[in-house]
């Protein structure tokens, strides 16, 4: 190692070596092709383009979030997306409908049980087809699972954008017994392919109940416990109240929905706007805020783990008798039509338009995120607001880049 | 397109005939433009006194391909910069004592990948699905802190491993692999997930480079979807006794496909 | 209106031409027996012969959904004006059904490409876009219609054989 060392002189060409200009730098190397970009990429006096991400320490996935910053404070910004564009509306169309479910899987990768309802929940309108009780209430168990183990990431993950190292090994704690339970229930951790077109994979078995009951017996106090981490934090409290205010005419206006539109005080909850499966047939609130700030989002989604937790002892005093998926054939050729579903997943309401044309192929599977209309508020709120608080806002707006990009 | 020496210019426009309108919204002289659709008319949005670009240096890339063969106009993207690496004429190791004839390890040499093995400082490149497990996989329940990789730098320069979790996609092909340029020698890379491996269930996709080992070296392949989180420890203890054995493709490292042309 | 209004399940259909788009769209925002504010939805579509934008709306009127077909677009330059005045969340959709269609949204002030690299030239989502066929010299090559390399459509050979019409 020691004779290896070159000292070489400043004048040497190959000290300092000219970055090829790309893409990926802040300032593009082609001129502005749209009015937004002229007046994105056209510094004032002053001002700075630095690029955040696609890697970054806080790892909601890779946004790249192009910050036009004056010293410390923001004055524009512009999130460059799809670097995890896959492609899964390509090859939904490609594929069968029970290959969309696989497919359509790790959109939201979090809490896939609410991506996989997408081309079910859309092949069984277009079938017209009727799904057993015993099933419907499966899903709902598993959907509010679902939703408590993405809410637990989310509590950890804002702490984390923070600088709070503790809250994630709590949250991950409380997320790993839930989705253990979840692998016991479907065979895997994430990704789980759990529904079917019709109802669910396989029943319950003796494992995921005696997982489930060890859980419900401490879950409301673990929530508690992590909630008196952060709550009353002055760090955290101090950091993201008052923080990233959305009013409710900029929400409607961006088409937002889930926690970041209830905690601007409207209700709209698509469990009870539009209900779907058995949630008529449940009783839970809708959980709204009225602040609109990043601490009333992080708020939100306590609130939404209680009603959660409600809903699944409901699930399972009700749970009726009967088979876990109705009797379709192998082969399934929907009539040629049109559906739209969408239901509430943790981010907002998930949505799905599906085309069908007769044949066993999904004509057109679109697939529409919440955390895409609700990632666009960032270029509206946080201008003003210094660098460190686009972590704080970004990760209370709980974007999941999966869906975001497909 | 990546402004280039090569870029063809627009055609001239056809001589205007007797009574034809002329379009006001058009700029003297023809603005070179990167929109795909240069016909579009807000492409000349932007007049020629307001562009200030400088030339760019664009070197080409040659280690890598996309999918399909007509996306980027016949051409490359100008995503993924130079390789440092190939410039490496010989194949040692900056980052060893040199024991006798280059060899037979020293005990220093022993010692120092003992020391490097056991703290392997992973770079947070989670990119999808497989960041969750990666997560999950440091995090309390199965603990990656007890074979010293708790800390997860962010940036480049101060990690060892290059753990990419999730679905390498085109447009972040040029990022991962100038990310992996600025991590220093000595460096290792992990495979996890399908995606990474073989590009898995996107094999097909448009958008998804086909396995990372197209563009960079890998030292271990943890396969799955996700790979459990035990499965990612046992990779990265394969990736200890890798390291201390000296196996594996370093430092004799080569870059491009491992899957051969044909198949 | 191209079409009689049609609705099946929870949903309402109406399909307009280009044209009438915005004043569709604006009557069905401020007039007060529809009051269809949450714009839920914005996609394209391509059928293989023409091109569509699909809207979904809701009022809370009524439970049920609205979804706007704009049909009839020219496949070689389609365009649409834009719904940012009114939503300004449709600005992203309608970057990617640009990216994804080629569908240009007149009005729309960064009408630029969100998914695919800026110097991409393909239109992925349309369908004569196919994806890479890497299973051609497998040994399953034909058994599955996946793997099946198609060849480009001709005058004499349409686009998308379909056994039923998509509308």
């Amino acid at each position: 190692m020691a004779g290896q060392t070159r000292v070489r002189s400043l004048d040497d060409p190959t000290v300092f070596v000219e970055t090829p200009a790309t893409i990926y730098d802040a300032i593009p190397p082609y001129p502005p092709r749209t009015e937004r970009e002229a007046e994105f990429y056209n510094l004032g006096d002053g001002e700075m383009l630095i690029n955040l991400g696609p890697q970054h320490p806080s790892t909601h996935g890779v946004l790249r979030v192009v910050l036009k910053i004056d010293g410390e404070r923001i004055v524009d910004l512009d999130p460059v997306l799809g670097y995890l564009h896959r492609g899964v509306e390509k090859i939904c169309e490609n594929g069968d409908w029970h290959h969309a479910i696989s497919n359509c899987d790790p959109l939201e990768y979090v809490a896939s049980m609410f991506s996989e309802a997408m081309p079910v929940l859309a092949c069984e309108k277009l079938l017209d087809l009727e799904v057993p009780r015993r099933a419907e209430y499966i899903r709902v168990l598993a959907w509010e699972l679902n939703r408590i183990a993405s809410h637990a990431l989310f509590m950890g993950w804002i702490a984390l954008d923070l600088g709070g190292l503790t809250p994630i090994l709590y949250g991950f704690i409380e997320r790993d017994e839930i989705v253990e339970m979840l692998a016991a229930l479907t065979g895997q951790r994430l990704l789980f392919n759990y529904l079917r077109i019709g109802g669910v994979n396989g029943d319950l078995n003796h494992e995921f109940m005696s997982r489930l009951g060890d859980w419900m017996g401490h879950a409301g106090k673990r929530i508690e416990d992590s909630q008196n981490l952060l709550n009353e934090n002055e760090i955290f409290v101090r950091r993201t109240k008052g923080l990233g205010v959305i009013d409710r005419a900029t929400a409607l206006g961006l088409c937002m929905s889930g926690p970041p539109l209830r905690a601007t005080g409207i209700p709209y909850d698509v469990r009870r706007a539009h209900p779907y499966s058995v949630y008529p047939e449940l009783e839970f609130a809708i959980p709204v805020r009225e602040e609109g700030d990043s601490y009333a989002r992080y708020m939100l989604h306590l609130d939404e783990i209680r009603q959660s937790i409600h809903i699944i002892d409901q699930v399972l005093h009700q749970m009726p008798d009967g088979p876990c998926m109705a009797q379709i054939p192998r082969l399934i050729r929907p009539r040629p039509g049109r559906a739209f579903i969408a239901i509430e997943s943790p981010r907002g309401q998930y949505a799905t338009y599906a085309m069908s044309d007769g044949t066993d192929q999904p004509f057109r599977m679109r697939i529409h995120d919440p955390s895409y209309f609700n990632l666009q508020v960032m270029a509206e709120i946080m201008p003003g607001n210094l660098i460190a608080d686009i972590m704080a806002v970004m990760s209370s707006l709980d974007p999941i880049m999966g869906g975001i990009d497909k | 397109m990546a402004v280039t020496k090569e870029t063809p210019r627009r055609p001239p426009r056809p001589a205007r005939a007797e009574g034809t309108p002329r379009q006001e919204t058009r700029s003297p002289e023809p603005v070179q433009m990167a929109s795909d659709q240069p016909s579009h008319p807000m492409g000349a949005l932007v007049t020629a006194a307001d562009r200030d670009v400088a030339e760019p240096i664009v070197v080409p890339n040659t280690a890598w391909t996309p999918a399909n063969p007509t996306a980027y106009g016949g051409g490359m993207p100008a995503a993924i910069t130079h390789l440092r690496e190939l410039e490496f004429g010989d194949k040692s190791d900056n980052a060893r004592w040199s024991g006798a004839l280059e060899i037979i390890p020293t005990k220093a040499d022993y010692v120092l990948d003992l020391i490097r093995l056991n703290s392997l400082w992973p770079l947070l490149s989670g990119l999808a699905c497989c960041a969750i497990e990666m997560m999950s996989a440091a995090t309390s329940v199965n603990d990656m802190d007890r074979f010293g990789m708790f800390p997860f730098r962010a940036s480049p320069r101060q990690a060892d491993v290059l753990i990419v979790a999730g679905t390498l996609t085109t447009k972040m092909a040029g990022p991962l692999v100038r990310l992996w340029e600025q991590m220093p020698e000595p460096k290792w890379c992990v495979a996890m997930g399908d995606c990474t491996c073989s590009g898995g269930r996107y094999k097909r996709s448009y958008a998804v480079v086909e396995g990372i080992d197209r563009v960079m070296p890998v030292d271990v392949y943890v396969p799955g979807c996700p790979p459990r989180p035990e499965g990612l420890i046992y990779g990265l203890l394969k990736l200890q006794q890798l390291i201390k054995e000296r196996r594996g493709h370093w430092p004799e490292r080569r870059v491009g496909p491992t899957v051969p042309a044909g198949v | 209106m191209l079409a009689p209004v049609a609705g099946r399940q929870d949903t309402t259909e109406i399909r307009v031409s280009p044209a009438e788009v915005t004043d569709v769209m604006r009557t069905l925002h401020d007039d007060g027996a529809f009051r269809f504010r949450v714009l839920a939805d914005l996609c394209g579509v391509d059928t293989g012969e023409v091109m569509q934008v699909v809207y979904h709306l809701w009022s809370e009127n009524s439970p049920d959904w609205l979804r706007v077909i704009v049909d009839g677009l020219p496949r070689d330059d389609p365009r649409v004006p834009s719904m940012t005045f009114m939503w300004k969340g449709a600005e992203w959709a309608e970057r990617e059904t640009y990216d994804m269609f080629g569908i240009t949204f007149e009005g729309n002030r960064d009408l630029r490409r969100i998914y695919m690299p800026p110097d991409y030239t393909s239109f992925p989502l349309r369908k004569d876009f196919y994806l890479a066929d890497d299973a051609a010299r497998s040994p399953g090559e034909g058994f599955r219609h996946m793997e099946q390399v198609r060849p480009p459509a001709a005058a004499d050979r349409p686009l998308l054989t379909r056994r039923s019409k998509v509308q």
